[in-house]
């Protein structure tokens, strides 16, 4: 009990302990809003990652693609882990405005958009037919013509505030897309008397995964036009890739294995097949994996930001240490006082770690509340700052960021409490030891009194 | 003399001085670092629009003709070194078995003479062809291979293997109809080429992406019914030293004469003409960058007032302990400015002490950075600087020193301010108080 009524005395009558409580809580606030934003902004873009892929991915980099995928669909299909399942094709294109002077290229995705809905948020990311998927590739002003799905960044320029300006219902607009179509050997199909397949796509409506390498290149378009483009609907179709959804209680890394196995038995079951040999370029991934280039540069940003804040904290640990140090200068008498009625060194080092854990606490306590009450207020405060000083944190204009993530995870919460609480014992164990070596006859002897 | 004496002995007495000099130089050294890599790779973004696209762009609103003439008359202007026409395009290249993407044709007019020797794979040498008539292009080295996903470096003995190779490009040509309404519809065509050379510049999405051929070629293929040439764009390299508002000026009136004079545009056309350097180009991204760095340092900033506490805890610790020294001082008549100018004056020097190591520290860091990322690599597998998403192949290690020196004044009033409350604190000592014998 003692070592807690210390702990209160020293924090509340030493103002410099105020100090070292100041320390600690601005290191605390700063670290809590800087990773809450960092943390935020990861996994958002990881969900939307998710999201866009389903939870497996069974695919080929290879634009010859892979054949058989109806025969390997109907087996998984029908499993009790699968909810659902949607074949895409993938490739690159050369897009041009019939009636205009522009072209671009673009990445396009064949897919059947009600069975890809069902694997991926396809059917949320749409404006026009949102939820409506069925509906997806049927342009509004005109619904016999074939219609394309346009990443929103390759449409619509953001504004100020990070807003796409839709019109009320899509205007007519005539796409031409080229696409190299490839024989199953990879080589060049000729195509008439061109090297090249061109269809024509009318816009339909935008797509907005959240992904902004997404949202600025891909064009969808339905997944028969897209086989027929690239050249991949032969006697014997073919595809890039088949993502899948779990139901939801299996869990991603089991639900991967058992993918992976019946596609390790079925490529058995296809040797010797005409065009078995494209299935060996084939690989069964989590979404993790697949999009893992892409996760991991941001999460490795986090790191960074991380051991640059641990490095600045070194600093806290130091104000601790010197704190302590002179607090136990000050109190020697009341150590010698401890020692002299019985308490021992480990007693006294218990009790100054006690008031270093107190200081940790009340300090993290000081700065979480601070963090939260800022990053309660962030959206507002950058609102505010843009309104009358023209600042934003990031530019809308040019960053797929809508607010700024402001929900505190509870997981990395702990962890900088437990840092800071940590660093506070770190700091404290130095002087608390000193404390614990002093010789009462040396502390209370009349010349020190 | 005494205030110095003081100084050392406060130094030598109580080792703990350094744990703020210690504090003072890892703040400096992080701010610096930060700063500095944060700097060199804005500078080097800003750099690579000039590698790109020359010091000054010339884009008049539509494709124009005889640009050999403009050419002409801008390398006649002082300040010019050099000037070539490009016309671009996007385009599918189709490189192998399988192997399609997404490129930007770009048509220069100076394709031998464009990239340096340390550029190109081949080391400038002329490629052996057999087939002298047919076209010759670069490739960028992203288009044609991919760097090692562990070291991000690439093969460059696979890419050799390219040199030389026949590849196909498909894009979009403008074809006037033969009518009188002169209306243009668009037709896809396509280019056989032989890959001549493979370009590395070290910035990613100019290797990533860019396909160069002779503007002769692409005019060919995209307007095929021009009888001559015509450019998008003029990119002008300036002498070194030239001075840029001066030549934008005179870039300006050689178009205005030649736009009147040779393509017989009105005013409206020749004033909607953008003449700008480079670097205006991306000043929108180099704003925001910067913006960025702004607020990083500004965050690091405030975690680095720890520091100051940290300086006020030591001297107010030292202040308390050394009462005694300061009424003796006092005693001798010394005035209550010369008492705080000894801890002000030590604050100082922690400061100017704890932001010189940080300096050096921080130049350290960052001149071998690159090494420290290899090693990081080595050690624990993690390679953290990727071209694919940050934009060129090395980190950017040039020391920026103004704002080292600027992050070292810093350092040094915060230590200062850390020390002025001890000093006070100090001044009111009382000799009559401290020295009294009881």
């Amino acid at each position: 009990m003692y070592k807690i009524i210390l702990s209160f005395r020293y924090l509340f009558k030493r103002r410099v302990s105020y100090l070292a409580l100041l320390a600690v809580a601005l290191c605390v606030f700063i670290v809590v809003v800087v990773m809450t934003v960092m943390t935020g902004l990861v996994r958002n873009f990881k969900d939307n990652n998710h999201k866009w892929a389903g939870d497996c991915v069974v695919g080929t980099e290879s634009l010859v693609g892979f054949p058989y995928y109806e025969d390997f669909i109907k087996r998984i299909d029908g499993t009790d882990f699968v909810e659902g399942v949607s074949a895409l094709v993938k490739s690159y294109a050369l897009v041009k405005n019939r009636n205009l002077d522009w072209s671009s290229s673009a990445e396009i995705m064949g897919i059947d958009p009600v069975k890809h809905s069902k694997v991926t948020d396809f059917d949320e990311t749409l404006h026009y037919r949102k939820n409506d998927a069925a509906k997806a590739f049927e342009p509004a002003y005109a619904p016999n013509l074939t219609g394309c799905v346009v990443g929103v960044d390759k449409w619509l320029m953001r504004d100020e505030d990070g807003k796409y300006s839709y019109e009320d219902s899509p205007y007519e607009v005539a796409l031409l897309v080229s696409c190299f179509p490839l024989t199953s050997k990879g080589a060049l199909a000729k195509a008439g008397t061109d090297l090249v397949n061109t269809k024509t796509f009318y816009y339909s409506d935008t797509s907005r995964s959240g992904l902004a390498g997404v949202d600025s290149s891909f064009i969808y378009l339905p997944l028969e036009d897209a086989q027929l483009l690239c050249g991949m609907a032969g006697p014997v179709k073919r595809i890039s890739a088949i993502h899948i959804k779990f139901k939801p209680n299996v869990k991603l890394a089991d639900g991967c294995e058992k993918v992976a196995a019946l596609w390790k038995k079925f490529v058995e079951e296809k040797k010797g097949a005409e065009q078995a040999g494209l299935l060996d370029t084939v690989k069964v991934q989590s979404w993790k994996d697949y999009r893992r280039e892409f996760i991991a540069a941001m999460e490795k940003e986090q790191t960074m930001l991380m051991i640059m804040f641990a490095l600045v904290g070194v600093t806290t640990v130091f104000i601790i240490f010197v704190v302590f140090y002179m607090i136990v200068s000050h109190k020697s008498k009341d150590v010698g006082i401890l020692k002299s009625i019985g308490v021992s060194k480990a007693d006294v080092i218990e009790l100054f770690l006690c008031f270093a854990f107190l200081m940790g606490l009340l300090g993290s306590a000081a700065g979480v509340f601070g963090g939260w009450l800022f990053l309660l207020k962030i959206n507002r405060i950058e609102g505010f700052l843009f309104e009358h000083f023209g600042f934003q944190l990031w530019d809308r204009t040019m960053y797929a960021i809508g607010d700024i993530p402001n929900a505190i995870d509870l997981k990395v919460l702990a962890v900088i409490i437990a840092s800071a609480i940590g660093a506070c014992l770190a700091g404290a164990f130095l002087p608390s030891r000193r404390a614990a070596k002093l010789e009462v006859v040396e502390t209370l002897q009349v010349s020190q009194l | 003399m005494l205030k110095l004496f003081l100084w050392l002995r406060y130094l030598r007495k109580k080792k703990i001085v350094f744990l703020s000099i210690a504090a003072v130089a890892l703040s400096a050294a992080l701010l610096i670092v930060v700063a500095n890599l944060f700097g060199g790779f804005i500078d080097v973004f800003e750099q690579s629009a000039v590698k790109a696209m020359g010091d000054v762009v010339l884009e008049p609103p539509i494709k124009f003709p005889k640009y050999e003439e403009l050419i002409r008359r801008l390398e006649q202007v002082k300040m010019v070194e050099s000037a070539s026409a490009t016309l671009s395009a996007d385009g599918l290249l189709h490189l192998g078995k399988g192997d399609v993407r997404g490129v930007e044709i770009c048509g220069v007019s100076n394709l031998d003479t464009r990239f340096s020797k340390l550029e190109r794979i081949s080391g400038n040498e002329r490629p052996p062809s057999e087939n002298e008539q047919q076209v010759r292009g670069f490739v960028g080295i992203g288009v044609v291979a991919e760097p090692n996903e562990q070291t991000d470096e690439y093969d460059f003995d696979a890419v050799k293997r390219v040199i030389g190779q026949e590849s196909v490009l498909t894009t979009g040509a403008v074809i006037k109809s033969q009518e009188d309404s002169g209306a243009t519809t668009v037709r896809r065509r396509t280019i056989r080429f032989t890959i001549a050379d493979v370009v590395f510049t070290g910035v990613y999405y100019l290797d990533k992406s860019f396909v160069y051929l002779p503007i002769e070629e692409v005019q060919r293929v995209l307007y095929p019914g021009l009888n001559g040439g015509v450019a998008g764009q003029v990119q002008i390299k300036l002498k070194a030293g030239a001075e840029t508002d001066a030549a934008l000026a005179e870039i300006r009136d050689v178009w205005k004469g030649f736009a009147a004079e040779q393509l017989g545009w009105e005013p409206y056309l020749i004033s909607r003409t953008a003449i700008v350097t480079a670097k205006q180009m991306q000043s929108r991204y180099v704003a925001e960058f910067r913006k960025q760095m702004r607020v990083l340092l500004f965050i690091f900033g405030i975690v680095s007032l720890s520091a100051v506490l940290l300086i006020f805890c030591i001297f107010y610790m030292i202040v308390e302990t050394r009462q005694r020294d300061i009424a003796i001082i006092k005693s001798c008549g010394a005035t209550n400015g010369s008492v705080a100018s000894i801890f002000v004056g030590f604050g100082v020097c922690v400061g100017v002490v704890g932001s010189g190591v940080g300096m050096i520290l921080g130049d350290i860091i960052t001149r071998n950075i690159n090494t420290i990322e290899e090693w990081i690599r080595i050690i624990f597998g993690l390679k953290l600087w990727k071209s694919s998403v940050y934009m060129f192949s090395r980190i950017p290690n040039e020391i920026d020193w103004n704002s080292a020196l600027f992050i070292a004044l810093s350092a040094i009033i915060a230590a200062t301010v850390g020390a002025l409350i001890p000093a006070i604190i100090a001044v009111r000592t009382r000799p009559v108080n401290v020295l009294r014998y009881e």
